[in-house]
């Protein structure tokens, strides 16, 4: 992907969330010099090409409810990962799919990222993934605390 | 949290209105003003409920490089070690869990030459014997509103 230096500089600007105010790409635009048309078009073309991911809101899963968080990894054979992994996408509590290349001695390949409302939620949900998919109980990795979640920022590194 | 906070809460998750007045827009589905959408959000993004408005970039589009990556540290000193890992912005999420190894986070990097250097910083930075790394191979759902 090649960016120009003022979209490098639009997107320094979009990644710090908008401001709450009517016009909040007006303020993006005044910032990198751009029109606050060509700003809108220029996030829809990022929408349309996948630059952009999706605009929207980031919530905080424990503060809408949801008390049980694990990382859950399941041990998948290779010619089952597309079956699984997009049938484990399709739930809603879960809001991440991957499957990863792992280190010697870890077999769980798909990791999903679950969230339920307590525990007795999420053992019922990892009990019937196991069920109807056919799995081997996963490797669940509750969270015990939150030690850091930040937004990434791109474009700001410092020149070395 | 009322319900007209929530239904603020579902319309975002489906996308951000791309017009020059895009709470106005939220607010004429919702039966409120303008003003209202701003001051519910404003509060719930001061009670953090809500964490960020705004776009959420692809980092491999933008030619990033990233990683799950987990490391066994002692009770005790989790939380030196954590202290350690907030100083890079490139590492944005980092969870203590239950199990071995029990610290885990994510890095994204501009490259796999910084992203080797951030870990072999940490590593001698936090003593920490080893760092498994878990690639990611196929990507099937990342949904950021609940990141």
């Amino acid at each position: 992907m090649n960016l120009t230096e003022q979209e490098k500089a639009l997107i320094r600007e979009l990644q710090r969330g908008f401001k709450l105010e009517r016009r909040p790409f007006l303020r993006a635009a005044r910032a990198v010099d751009m029109t606050e048309e060509g700003v809108i078009a220029k996030v829809a073309e990022w929408l349309k090409n996948g630059v952009i991911r999706r605009v929207g809101i980031a919530v905080r899963p424990q503060k809408v409810g949801n008390a049980a968080n694990a990382l859950v990894a399941w041990k998948v054979h290779a010619e089952r990962v597309e079956e699984v992994g997009t049938a484990m996408a399709k739930h809603a509590e879960v809001s991440h799919c991957y499957e990863r290349d792992c280190p010697p001695g870890w077999p769980y390949n798909l990791f999903t990222m679950i969230h339920a409302r307590d525990e007795e939620q999420l053992e019922k949900l990892l009990a019937r993934f196991e069920e109807t998919l056919g799995l081997e109980k996963p490797k669940v990795l509750r969270t015990v605390r939150e030690l850091k979640k930040s937004s990434m920022r791109y474009f700001e590194e410092k020149a070395e | 949290m009322d319900e007209k906070d929530r239904e603020i809460i579902r319309l975002l998750q489906n996308g951000f209105p791309l017009e020059p007045e895009p709470f106005k827009t939220l607010g004429d589905k919702l039966w409120i003003d303008e003003s209202g959408v701003i001051s519910r959000l404003a509060r719930m993004m001061q009670d953090e409920a809500i964490r960020y408005v705004g776009p959420f970039f692809d980092s491999r589009l933008l030619g990033y490089v990233g990683a799950l990556a987990a490391m066994d540290v002692p009770a005790e000193r989790v939380d030196e070690v954590a202290a350690i890992l907030a100083e890079y912005h490139e590492i944005t999420h980092n969870y203590l869990r239950d199990g071995t190894p029990n610290v885990w986070f994510t890095i994204i990097a501009r490259d796999e030459a910084r992203k080797q250097a951030i870990l072999d910083d940490v590593k001698r930075r936090g003593n920490i014997a080893s760092i498994q790394l878990f690639q990611a191979r196929r990507l099937f759902k990342v949904r950021m509103d609940q990141d």
